[in-house]
């Protein structure tokens, strides 16, 4: 047989092996200790193992390496390189005694850290990990990643062995009943992400029975062409005697049923014996396998970890996180101002958006750090795919590292250059590409010319091993005001690149209208004859009623919106409109002027600041504007009510809810000032720049952002590093932004240290910055130990030092 | 052994315990914030448990509890005081999850209020997710007394043994539960303790001011409470 991985999965089957843990546990192994010392202590024990396991017919025996990482073999008295080779050695001893065509497989799990943002382990530290076993490993016969949960730590994984081996890459994760891993990993998911970055075969192991484990494998199947492999539990554990409740041959007739579902490898986890495996092979050798289908069609999709959006109707696209043409936004960028970033998220995904994409090219901005750095940022907190917006291919490939799932790459087109820088990162990151529709002599004025593009670029990608159904075709809009004659050019190109190539197509709508009145207008209606042409992707504002409606729409009467449920759904409460009103002059609105000297009190934005109510404190400070100077606001309403929040929070009369609720009622308003100051390119006057920041080791960081809000109210420039935060990293931006003030947040008597080290760091460089710290476990006393300048016992207390010190 | 439990309520006075009312009752806004928040912390939180029951044996020349079948030592003159008397020790660890983690990332963007509400709302229901887990462990040990469940960092039991103590667990697989470097539980919302079982009533290990390791510095004490 061969002793080649890839050329055993042609074969029928794959027998894999049985637990490790429960079996050295049976041998005497202690809880809690680390197993992987056993390859080198009890080397004999080992190989026993791996030979009853081959007895029993395995073909492949996975190495005692499951947790040999730095991380997990800290203070073992071993090194990774050691443990991992001694245990491929013992492995290999065992097929040389028993079988010599056995295959050993480098086991690798989970690190036991979670990574950023939930953990604080990075994307580079996590591949860093792995590099260092797959090295060490290098005389394995395949790598098999197994119990996996989180799909960004797998992809960390991934690309660590095919980066640094050659040798075949085996996926197995771990799912719950409600088919999703702890972290909340969806199947389809795993499956287009690891299809996706080329591993060899893919699954699932451990946490349930063969029975249980049944709707996850059929789903499973639904979403990869590769092979299948199967690692159960000896069914569920027994509560109180801790062992499993499906005995060998049960477990072998179980097996046998899942067999349909085009698996390639079996095997068993946690509780299963030589027993089990000896069952399995019975089975096999007895009855075959099921045999497979792999022309199976895989619906166009894209992901993210948790949320997965098929690409079989219309589906939009945000354009709204975009610098191009929006002031805000590109003072947001040069400001780094990520919240601005993820509000704009938040809010397109609130009006019915399906996918972001993502562009913050500008210059004066280092687009390959904001760009790793947005991504990041917006998958902490957003479910919906995403799709990564640059034309240059250093940009595009850090993004893909870290994105967490199968993103859109926007884009290449038909230039050679182009679809040789672009296409080669896209088959080796697993995403779907936009191609537009032009290439070096510019867009072709007939669909004719732009649909041969996309043939062009259709058959590049496909000779790279893309698949078709991840080529989205842009055939591209042109204004209709300037080329008015090719506006149904384009949708004719939109037809013919969907129905006769049968790619999904993209489109760009916003530009139809440019230089017109009525633009929204233009927009929808131009929206909705793309739709009825074959346009798959529009991407819009979906923040514009009409542009999301007109989808909305579109696929109730085109059928695709069954029973109009998700019309219904978004619709139901709208209020009824009794008939269609004329145009009529809006009547005049009352609008609240500056206070009188000793009315203050009773002005409706102070009473808004002061009862918290959000929306119209934001709504009363955009109409204030249209007749009193922003400072005026600032300076006679919106302080002297915070003043009056803080001194009421101080006397116990309100509480820290409350006082919240009133600092984000003054955000509102601050932030409509601020959008009016950078409209009317006003410069804002700034009370001085604070850095703030969680201390290194510490995710809690809830008491940090509150700080920060109080001080952004108070109008100081706070320039919040986040958490987990390295020593150097807060010296650095003191320095950066020649900040006089730096306040640390910890939670924890064990992050005490990190906030004592920070502080010596900024002593140290000798930096005019005064220091505050706050935190639950902090005391006034430990605060002067430390060196602190500052102790705040609360958020009011830090906005009276930052008073103190930058008035 | 491990599962899920369902939390259908969440204890709403503990919340406002958590936020620094003392004594006094939230208005009408806040309790609208609290109800709003409630829900969503209902709709996200998975809870989760496990849990292990071993013997052990004090030394009390080393000042240790060594957990028998594992190679756990429980440190510290506290934990010692906590399991005296008692034939059996549970290990044990919840967590709501890791959505939680992300709903409270998702509220800070949103809305800085809903954020703080959410974060209290979510320690008390872990709080009540390990009420849960005790009242499952005291139907499988209906024999047995139990003492409050001592968490591991509390009193002079040093937080440096979460990891071993997770690694006994195998929390990471059973309940998806880590740690990080700083000793830190992640996802966040989540503990870890130590109950002793014991055949005879308990006594002498009321839990109190004098034994927590927020001695001086709780918020909750100087306003006249106490948990």
């Amino acid at each position: 047989m061969a002793k080649d991985f890839r050329t055993r999965l042609q074969e029928d089957y794959v027998i894999l092996d049985g637990a490790m843990g429960t079996m050295l546990q049976a041998a005497g192994m202690k809880m809690g200790e680390i197993p992987e010392v056993l390859s080198i202590t009890r080397p004999e024990l080992l190989v026993s193992i791996h030979e009853q396991y081959l007895q029993a017919g395995a073909d492949v025996v996975y190495a005692n390496t499951f947790g040999a990482n730095r991380y997990k073999l800290e203070g073992s008295g071993y090194t990774v390189t050691e443990l991992v080779k001694a245990a491929i050695c013992n492995a290999k001893q065992a097929c040389e005694n028993v079988n010599p065509d056995g295959l050993v497989a480098l086991d690798i799990g989970s690190i036991g850290q979670l990574l950023a943002p939930t953990g604080v382990l990075s994307f580079d530290e996590a591949y860093d990990i792995f590099k260092e076993i797959i090295v060490a490993g290098s005389e394995a016969d395949v790598i098999v990643f197994e119990t996996m949960t989180d799909l960004l730590e797998v992809k960390a994984a991934v690309l660590a062995a095919k980066e640094n081996s050659d040798l075949p890459v085996v996926c197995t994760m771990t799912f719950e009943m409600n088919q999703r891993t702890f972290t909340g990993c969806s199947i389809p998911s795993m499956a287009l992400t690891l299809s996706g970055l080329g591993v060899d075969a893919l699954g699932v192991n451990c946490s349930l029975g063969p029975k249980e484990l049944e709707p996850v494998i059929a789903e499973l199947s639904k979403w990869t062409r590769l092979p299948i492999v199967v690692k159960p539990n000896a069914g569920l554990p027994d509560p109180k005697t801790n062992t499993y409740n499906v005995t060998a041959p049960e477990f072998a007739a179980l097996m046998k049923e899942l067999r349909q579902y085009d698996i390639k490898c079996f095997g068993g986890c946690c509780g299963t014996t030589p027993e089990f495996i000896k069952e399995l092979s019975d089975m096999l050798h007895a009855e075959g396998n099921a045999g497979f289908h792999k022309e199976k069609e895989i619906p166009s999709a894209v992901c993210s970890a948790t949320n997965t959006v098929t690409i079989t109707e219309p589906r939009i696209i945000g354009e709204r996180i975009n610098p191009t043409g929006k002031k805000l936004f590109k003072e947001a960028l040069l400001n780094k101002d990520m919240d601005y970033i993820l509000n704009q998220a938040l809010e397109q995904i609130h009006a019915g958006a399906d996918i972001l994409d993502v562009n913050v090219g500008l210059p004066g901005v280092d687009e390959r750090a904001m760009m790793v750095d947005t991504i990041q940022a917006l998958q902490a907190i957003v479910d919906v795919p995403l799709q990564i917006d640059s034309t240059i291919p250093e940009v595009l490939e850090a993004a893909l590292r870290v994105y967490n799932g199968k993103p859109i790459v926007n884009s290449c087109n038909g230039e050679e250059e182009s679809l040789n820088n672009v296409l080669p990162l896209v088959k080796k990151y697993g995403a779907a590409v936009v191609g537009l529709a032009l290439d070096k002599d510019g867009i072709p004025p007939k669909a004719e010319d732009r649909v041969e593009i996309a043939k062009k670029i259709m058959n590049r990608a496909m000779a790279l091993g893309i698949p078709k159904e991840d080529i989205y075709i842009d055939c591209l809009t042109l204004t209709a005001s300037a080329e008015q004659e090719g506006v149904m050019e384009t949708l004719k190109a939109v037809y013919t690149v969907k129905h006769e190539l049968g790619l999904k197509t993209v489109l760009g709508v916003s530009n139809i209208s440019f230089g017109l009145p009525n633009r929204r207008l233009v927009n929808h209606i131009f929206l909705t004859m793309a739709l009825t042409n074959g346009l798959d992707l529009p991407i819009i504002n979906p923040n514009i009623e009409e542009m999301t409606g007109a989808v909305r729409a579109y696929k109730l009467l085109a059928n695709i919106d069954k029973n109009s449920v998700d019309f219904i759904k978004a619709y139901a409460n709208m209020p009824k409109v009794a008939k269609i009103a004329p145009a009529a002059p809006v009547a005049e609105a009352v609008i609240p002027t500056a206070p009188e000297q000793g009315e203050t009190n009773s002005n409706p934005l102070y009473q808004a600041v002061i009862n918290g109510m959000k929306n119209e404190g934001a709504e009363l400070t955009k109409q204030m504007l249209e007749t009193t100077d922003s400072m005026e606001i600032v300076n006679e309403i919106l302080i002297p009510a915070l003043d009056q929040i803080g001194a009421d929070f101080e006397k116990g009369t309100i509480f820290l809810p409350q006082l919240i609720m009133s600092a984000g009622v003054a955000q509102a308003a601050f932030e409509e000032i601020r959008k009016a100051m950078v409209l009317n390119n006003t410069k804002q006057e700034s009370k001085g720049k604070i850095v703030i920041a969680t201390v290194k080791g510490d995710v809690h960081d809830i008491g940090k952002n509150i700080v920060k809000v109080l001080l952004q109210n108070y109008g100081y420039d706070v320039i919040d590093l986040g958490k987990d935060v390295e020593y150097q990293a807060v010296v650095d931006a003191i320095i950066e932004n020649d900040a006089k003030l730096v306040g640390l947040s910890a939670l924890m008597t064990t992050t005490l240290v990190s906030m004592k080290e920070t502080i010596e760091l900024i002593h140290e460089k000798q930096l005019d910055c005064k220091i505050m710290v706050g935190g639950a476990v902090l005391t006034p006393e430990y605060a002067k130990e430390i060196h602190a300048d500052f102790y705040a016992k609360d958020a009011k207390e830090s906005v009276d030092i930052a008073k103190r010190v930058l008035g | 052994m491990n599962t899920e439990l369902t939390l259908s309520t969440i204890n709403k006075e503990e919340v406002a315990r958590y936020l620094g009312y003392g004594q006094n009752i939230p208005d009408e806004r806040v309790q609208e914030l609290f109800e709003e928040c409630e829900k969503q912390v209902l709709d996200c939180a998975r809870a989760r448990y496990t849990y292990k029951v071993f013997d052990f044996e004090i030394d009390d020349k080393a000042r240790l509890v060594r957990i028998l079948g594992t190679n756990l030592e429980l440190t510290g003159n506290s934990i010692c005081r906590h399991l005296r008397g008692c034939e059996k020790v549970v290990l044990m660890a919840v967590t709501i999850s890791e959505g939680i983690d992300k709903l409270i990332r998702i509220a800070r963007i949103r809305d800085m209020a809903e954020a703080v509400v959410i974060d209290s709302m979510s320690s008390a229901a872990v709080e009540q997710a390990c009420d849960r887990a005790e009242q499952v462990i005291r139907s499988e040990y209906p024999d047995y007394y139990q003492t409050f469940r001592f968490g591991i960092g509390y009193g002079d039991l040093p937080i440096h043994l979460q990891a071993d103590f997770l690694n006994v667990l195998n929390a990471s697989k059973t309940i998806g539960l880590g740690v990080s470097k700083s000793c830190m539980l992640i996802p966040t919302k989540s503990v870890t303790a130590v109950i002793g079982l014991s055949k005879t009533p308990i006594t002498g290990q009321a839990k109190g001011c004098q034994t927590c390791n927020m001695q001086g510095r709780c918020q909750f004490r100087k306003s006249g409470g106490h948990c």
